[in-house]
């Protein structure tokens, strides 16, 4: 049995994904036809033995509540003990813009939850990543380094905001200053912003936030820890990292799937990444289809041309159709003889006859959700 | 707990037809149209009939199987009031453990399984039929018709009809004839190996064909002309629609070439679905030199070869150069640069090394012949593999 407990930020959004999150929280946008990004966070928790899960919640979570059902997909609908926790705003009396301004007021919303937490360790998972960590390798990291805590850093270039944060490494692996990439230099390892932390300490930074009026995690609670004299061990984790931030992101990441390395990092047999099942069918290409380079879905119908895309479940795409560079989500229905060039569509869009939309790589055009052109 | 009515599913039998592919695992875990294994679709039809207590009869090669089953999560008979139970032959208080002889005294075995339930009635399933049925109207007539047991039945050519248990019927539409396996057939009226009798009626001749010494204990051979000879009333429950017996080889091919024509079966209607265990593996993935024309692929392939007309399983790789023309490949199969696969199937893990012939396209007048590779088998580079051959792996390592 593992000592770690796990926690998932899925309560904060990015404003760069525009129309991509209007209906959904980032962590469950749809990604690599058949997840949902916060599947990433929860398969590599369960992976690691993690059998507890609190997922911090605030607003349109609607669309994260049906794909997580009570858990069953991920092996989280426990009877005894643990499981999987939904954690909707609790509304607190100190909370009163209704939506939470940085990660140490959400934690503090939920203080008492947290100070009952049964294990001595707790990993903090973004819902909006794409990564597949060894937190089992991570954590005997984590105990061998006898921090309190971990940073999980990734040697790639990451994070498209710019509020992200950097360690500079003191001595092998371990860091006593912090950066923001907008205030410096690339020097030092990008974090992922996933960290495993010692419970105590996490209940100590909420109090000292709470009591303080701070809001955030690094520039506070983390800051302030550091120039107390604290030290962060650093785990570098090798492999494809992504955190969606912008449509620019979302669009990238769902491409750079194609590349069968960056599959192999995602997916590895050993690692599975667990999602919600859908019963489908297998897909069906026609005689007139022809398809390269491109990941396909279950479910899909396809007679018509489609060159590097991503489409997910139940996609239909009709005979004369040509799609290029397209992410195509769940049930959208493309007509005959329609062109599609650098287009995001959404869940169950419907295009009819002979539509021609084209974005570009760098600016896709983004349909939304059950949309009829 | 009471139901009115629960099924039990018949798995045990070896299905020696097929043999290089059942060498491993029981017949019903055949891995069938791409996404689906043969229990599928009974497992699925009834939970979209409302029974929702299935047995499930295990004998021949279990563990795949049972594996498979497991909770009966996938087919959402994981419930507390009910759901799938596994059923292998058991030894009883001071007697020895029995094999299952035959169909009905697998169920008479069980007797008190399906008491448990008290139900009124009892629906009997076989697991080598691909097909969507809905138990419950089958179930209505049965009532209405106020017969003992109501036997599916369906038309088929009656050059065929000599595979089946062939009947006629009466004036009233009651069954009044039936031949299991006639040489002569005189009717097309087919039994599709499902029944539903009234459970009381049907505990009695269970009884009384066990004490019978020169019965075969079989539902079509025995049980039915038993009842029909005493004078039970037996009705036909007329199937139309889709309904493939995969027994054999060939059959099993035709019907995987039947997913190539989806409007037959229709598996994508929403509200009769078929339910399978997912294998959780990516999406398919579709490479730049990949060719593929009139095909059903599945979740965790990777194709960088042709392939036409054939369907494919989870996780099957296809490689550069690769044909794969007319053919079944199993999941978790790899079909090596230039190899050539045509009018195949291919069995579940099997290799398929660089360049090896499986098979061949039938010459316009000749037979059809299928080429077999069982489970787990390894086809060396550069071998061949001739039209109708089969070829499988003797034991495990």
């Amino acid at each position: 049995m593992t000592d770690l407990y796990g926690i998932i930020y899925a309560y904060h959004s990015y404003a760069g994904l525009n129309d991509l999150v209007s209906d959904r929280t980032s962590a469950s946008l749809p990604f690599c036809s058949r997840y949902r990004l916060i599947d990433f966070a929860l398969s590599s928790m369960t992976n690691a033995g993690i059998r507890d899960v609190g997922i911090v919640m605030q607003r349109n979570y609607q669309s994260l509540l049906d794909h997580l059902e009570g858990g069953k997909d991920w092996d989280l609908a426990r009877s005894g003990q643990g499981g999987l926790r939904l954690m909707p705003p609790y509304g607190t009396h100190d909370l009163d813009s209704g939506e939470y301004r940085g990660c140490m007021e959400a934690l503090a919303a939920m203080r008492s939850y947290i100070s009952d937490i049964p294990k001595n360790s707790v990993v903090l998972f973004r819902g909006d990543l794409a990564i597949n960590i060894d937190l089992k390798d991570a954590y005997k990291h984590h105990l061998a380094s006898g921090k309190e805590i971990t940073a999980i850093c990734t040697d790639k270039a990451f994070d498209s905001g710019s509020d992200c944060v950097r360690f500079i490494e003191d001595q092998k692996g371990v860091s006593r200053h912090m950066h923001f990439r907008h205030t410096s230099s690339r020097e030092g390892l990008e974090s992922t912003e996933v960290y495993i932390i010692q419970k105590s300490l996490l209940v100590e930074l909420v109090d000292w936030s709470r009591k303080n009026g701070k809001l955030h995690f690094h520039r506070d609670a983390l800051a302030r820890y550091l120039r107390n004299g604290g030290s962060v061990n650093l785990y570098v984790h090798k492999g494809y990292a992504a955190h969606i931030c912008s449509v620019a992101d979302y669009y990238a990441a769902n491409l750079d799937m194609l590349s069968s390395r960056y599959r192999a990092d995602l997916f590895p047999e050993e690692r599975p990444v667990y999602t919600k099942g859908r019963s489908s069918v297998s897909t069906f290409y026609g005689s007139t289809a022809k398809v390269s380079n491109s990941l396909i879905a279950d479910g899909c119908y396809i007679e018509g041309e489609v060159e590097n895309c991503v489409l997910f479940r139940g996609v239909r795409v009709a005979k004369g159709a040509v799609l290029k560079d397209c992410v195509i989500m769940q049930d959208t229905s493309v007509g005959r003889d329609s062109q599609l060039t650098c287009v995001i569509a959404d869940k169950d869009v419907f295009f009819s006859v002979g539509i021609v939309l084209t974005g570009s790589r760098s600016l896709p055009l983004y349909v939304p959700k059950g949309k009829e052109i | 707990m009471k139901k009115e009515c629960i099924a039990m599913l018949l798995a045990g039998g070896q299905g020696s037809r097929l043999y290089a592919l059942t060498s491993k695992a029981a017949k019903p875990i055949i891995p069938f149209g791409g996404k689906y294994r043969i229990i599928d679709f009974p497992l699925s039809n009834c939970a979209n009939s409302g029974i929702d207590v299935v047995g499930v009869l295990t004998q021949y090669q279990p563990l795949h199987l049972n594996s498979y089953i497991g909770s009966g999560q996938p087919w959402d008979l994981d419930i507390q009031s009910g759901g799938v139970y596994i059923l292998p032959p058991y030894q009883g208080y001071g007697q020895k453990g029995r094999w299952f002889s035959g169909t009905a005294n697998a169920i008479y075995q069980n007797i008190e399984f399906v008491d448990m339930w008290d139900p009124e009635y009892i629906l009997v399933l076989s697991g080598d039929h691909i097909y969507k049925m809905d138990y419950s109207d089958m179930l209505s007539q049965h009532k209405e018709s106020g017969a003992d047991c109501t036997i599916a039945v369906i038309r088929v050519p009656i050059a065929e009809a000599s595979r089946f248990g062939i009947m006629d019927t009466d004036s009233r539409g009651f069954v009044c004839r039936f031949t299991e396996k006639p040489q002569a057939p005189e009717s097309d009226l087919a039994s599709m190996g499902i029944y539903i009798f009234t459970w009381k009626k049907l505990r009695e001749y269970l009884i009384a064909d066990e004490a019978d010494p020169m019965s075969d204990k079989d539902f079509g051979k025995n049980i039915i002309p038993k009842m029909l000879a005493a004078g039970e009333k037996l009705w036909p429950y007329s199937f139309e629609g889709y309904w493939r017996d995969v027994g054999t080889i060939d059959s099993l091919w035709e019907a995987n070439m039947d997913m190539l024509t989806p409007e037959l079966i229709d598996l994508y209607n929403k509200m009769w679905p078929i339910r399978s265990r997912s294998p959780k593996k990516p999406p398919q993935f579709i490479g730049k030199s990949a060719v593929i024309k009139n095909s059903v692929i599945t979740e965790g392939c990777e194709i960088y070869g042709l392939v036409e007309n054939s369907v494919l399983g989870n996780s099957v790789t296809v490689r550069r150069g690769a044909k794969v023309i007319g053919s079944v490949l199993m999941p978790g199969c790899v079909i090596g640069k230039n190899a050539k696969i045509q009018y195949a199937v291919i069995g579940e893990g099997a290799v398929v090394e660089e360049g090896a012939v499986i098979g061949a396209v039938p010459e316009n007048s000749g037979k059809r012949s299928i080429a077999t590779v069982g489970p787990d088998t390894v086809i060396e580079a550069k071998s061949l593999v001739k039209a109708g051959a089969m070829v499988y792996a003797e034991k495990e390592a």
